[in-house]
């Protein structure tokens, strides 16, 4: 079978492209019809696709990863137990975490650890998600719906454990929807011989 | 050497030895918890069972569920045995891999998870532990008990070195053996029976025997954990190197398991060698690594007390090889180090020959508590290994050297290393001499009396060698590299030797040990 050639001839231009005025004259018609009607026509008519940042903003996609928060427990303590799995996931290493443990006669004694520090790098941080996929906990969210706050500063960018504590979801909780079975609550089922089974 | 089939694999053994212990020399490993090639045989994990498919068949009766019948039937299924209690025999035909075993495997990897509180994200042991390897290995299904797990005592302590979590626990009861074996202190048993099983301490007694730390080595879970080593670090992002216990003249082989991250040591572990330590090492061997980054002495410095100054490291040994410039070779005292390896030692001795000092001492750390287990008296790793560098000769302790600067016979001083038994108030009379240069790891009396401090290297970083109390010389590499501007000493030793145009006769490691080697025959 032989094969088929079928030659497309490239576009040319018209004598009027060539002479270029009268395309000059098109354009610059078109821009100034969107001027006078943006800025002198009826406001259901002028077609506009920006804001006027930082006065006015669009809301965030619901899924989009904002900013890091840390969800609390009702008690206010942090959910996070320090098992260090977000920083293992996270691909920039941005997040630092130094484990402790409870104090001997607090509940959660030898249930559970907490981060002494926790601190996340924001300008290393890329808003991939791993860390929030990674936590067993439900401990780390970026549902803040808020981008990073703009400044000079590079320390400002250093999130530490009581910011990202102080940083409300969206729907403003520092709660999460997962509910928590709480060690010492009357409905667990104890930590010890006596008091379990 | 008779010989045993294991999965389609010959091993020979020797009579007496189990199926376990001959496969585990190959270096094949049936899936157990409860066996260590160390300790007794207790058989109680149950995660070995073989099936010997040689010989006359044992049946156990069961009921099998019959989906057509709707019901249970009467059937049979292999005995099978736990090879780690199974006697090897001639022409045996073992299977660890076969449907009934594979069946036996998942069983009992879920029966041991049943009441497992699965809390791996806090767990110290999650990234090592055999019940996550062997999760993955052999059972790979969910739980189908769906009731609350029972709970048991968390956070127990035992004593200052371990903490105890009885619901992670598997009663395997190597911890049991441990203190019972290696330790010969029957300190931790076994109470209650099943799911209620835990370990207890024996009344009015803590885990505080010199080998404690071993318990949490050989835990095959988290139940046991270090409260040294208790959230310190996740064992995933831990690398490990072989090393050399610098605790004693036993010379207990380790892996050093340091995070090239930050450059920070974590732990030692214990590294088999059955001619030294067999699979062991003692609590204070194990936290020698703390002395890694405590006390170190990284600056070069001149002068004493208030009057110290840093200097580079180029001026450091101009300036220490101008105060031993011009010193009668009678007067000059050279002090090796039983802390330092065999290498900086002979390399030191070859220059203390160039400078013809004749006057060698030994600093050395005071003898601690020995035990006829691991521990040797001498606290000293490398005191052979000095010793064989000076030639073999006797040499003086440090405590005679302050009488012999008082009386005169020493009128400068080259000291290796930091660790003395004498204090900074019995090496005072040092002060008194101008000419005092210090090579040294860490901060210490023998520094701290020197006009001039040099920082060398310490033993996680550096190639060397130590010779155990045994005569064995042991060679370990680095673990981690020294900080900028800090060399080995024998390195160090070799640019001042070149300060003071002298030549020491090697230019590199493979030059000085080959000398080592010389020194050894001319010993004998």
């Amino acid at each position: 079978m032989a094969i088929e050639i079928k030659v497309i001839k490239k576009p040319g231009r018209t004598v009027a492209e060539q002479v270029y005025l009268p395309e000059i004259a098109k354009g610059l018609g078109f821009t100034m019809g969107r001027f006078f009607k943006n800025t002198f026509g009826p406001k259901a008519k002028k077609e506009i696709a920006t804001v006027k940042y930082p006065e006015e903003t669009v809301e965030y996609p619901e899924r989009f990863r904002g900013i890091h928060r840390l969800t609390q427990r009702t008690d206010g303590s942090p959910r996070c137990v320090a098992c260090l799995c977000c920083s293992t996931a996270c691909p920039a290493q941005c997040i630092h975490i130094e484990p402790a443990e409870y104090e001997p006669d607090d509940p959660r004694y030898g249930y559970e650890r907490f981060p002494a520090v926790f601190t996340i790098d924001e300008l290393r941080c890329i808003f991939c998600g791993y860390c929030v996929e990674a936590c067993p906990c439900d401990a780390i969210r970026m549902d803040t719906g808020m981008h990073m706050p703009p400044s000079t500063r590079r320390e400002h960018f250093i999130y530490d454990k009581d910011t990202l504590l102080s940083i409300p979801g969206r729907d403003g909780s520092y709660l999460t929807a997962n509910p928590r079975h709480e060690p010492g609550d009357p409905s667990h089922p104890g930590v010890d011989r006596e008091r379990g089974h | 050497m008779p010989k045993f089939t294991l999965d389609g694999k010959e091993i020979g053994f020797e009579p007496g030895e189990t199926v376990m212990q001959a496969a585990w020399r190959e270096g094949i490993e049936i899936p157990h918890y409860c066996w260590h090639p160390g300790l007794s045989i207790a058989a109680n994990c149950r995660m070995c069972l073989v099936h010997i498919e040689s010989g006359r068949q044992m049946a156990m009766p069961q009921l099998v569920f019959d989906e057509a019948a709707g019901e249970y039937v009467p059937a049979t299924k292999s005995k099978l045995q736990p090879a780690c209690q199974l006697e090897a025999a001639d022409g045996m035909v073992i299977s660890s891999t076969n449907d009934e075993v594979k069946t036996a495997q998942a069983s009992v990897q879920e029966f041991l998870l049943l009441n497992h509180p699965v809390d791996c994200p806090i767990c110290d042991q999650a990234g090592e532990c055999k019940l996550q390897d062997y999760y993955y290995e052999h059972q790979g299904t969910l739980k189908r008990k769906l009731t609350e797990p029972v709970h048991k005592p968390k956070g127990v302590r035992f004593g200052p070195t371990i903490v105890y979590d009885a619901e992670r626990c598997i009663m395997c009861t190597r911890c049991i053996r441990v203190c019972d074996e290696v330790a010969k202190d029957h300190v931790l048993d076994m109470r209650e029976r099943g799911n209620r099983n835990e370990i207890i301490l024996a009344p009015g007694r803590e885990l505080d025997h010199k080998y404690t730390l071993m318990t949490e080595h050989v835990c095959p879970v988290g139940a046991l954990t270090s409260q040294d080593f208790r959230f310190k670090a996740r064992v995933w992002f831990l690398k490990s190197a072989p090393s050399v216990c610098t605790g004693c003249a036993t010379g207990c082989n380790s892996h050093a398991d340091y995070d090239p991250r930050n450059g920070k040591i974590y732990r030692l572990r214990p590294r088999d060698n059955a001619d030294v330590n067999k699979f062991w090492m003692c609590d204070d061997g194990m936290m020698t690594y703390t002395r890694h980054d405590t006390d170190r002495l990284l600056m070069p410095s001149v002068g004493r007390g208030d009057a110290r100054l840093p200097v580079g490291e180029d001026e450091a040994l101009i300036l220490g090889a101008e105060k031993l410039k011009g010193v009668d070779g009678d007067k000059l005292a050279v002090v090796l180090s039983a802390q330092h390896s065999t290498e900086d030692n002979l390399a030191l001795a070859k220059l203390a020959a160039a400078l013809g000092a004749e006057q060698l001492y030994l600093a050395a750390l005071p003898s601690w508590e020995g035990d006829d287990i691991l521990r040797n008296e001498d606290h000293n790793p490398n005191r052979a290994g000095a010793t064989l560098a000076a030639g073999g000769a006797a040499l003086k302790s440090v405590a005679e050297l302050p009488a012999d600067v008082q009386s005169g016979s020493v009128e400068a001083v080259l000291a290796l290393g930091w660790a003395t038994e004498e204090t900074l108030e019995q090496l005072a009379p040092l002060l008194a001499l101008d000419r005092v240069v210090s090579l040294t790891s860490h901060v210490g009396a023998l520094p701290a009396v020197a006009s001039v401090a040099i920082p060398v290297a310490d033993a996680f970083e550096l190639d060397g060698s130590f010779v155990n109390a045994k005569g064995m010389s042991q060679s370990f590499g680095p673990v981690l590299p020294a900080p900028a501007g800090v060399e080995p000493a024998w390195k160090t030793i070799l640019n001042l030797a070149r300060q003071l145009g002298k030549d020491l006769g090697f230019e590199s490691l493979e030059s000085l040990r080959q000398g080592l080697v010389d020194a050894a025959e001319a010993a004998q």
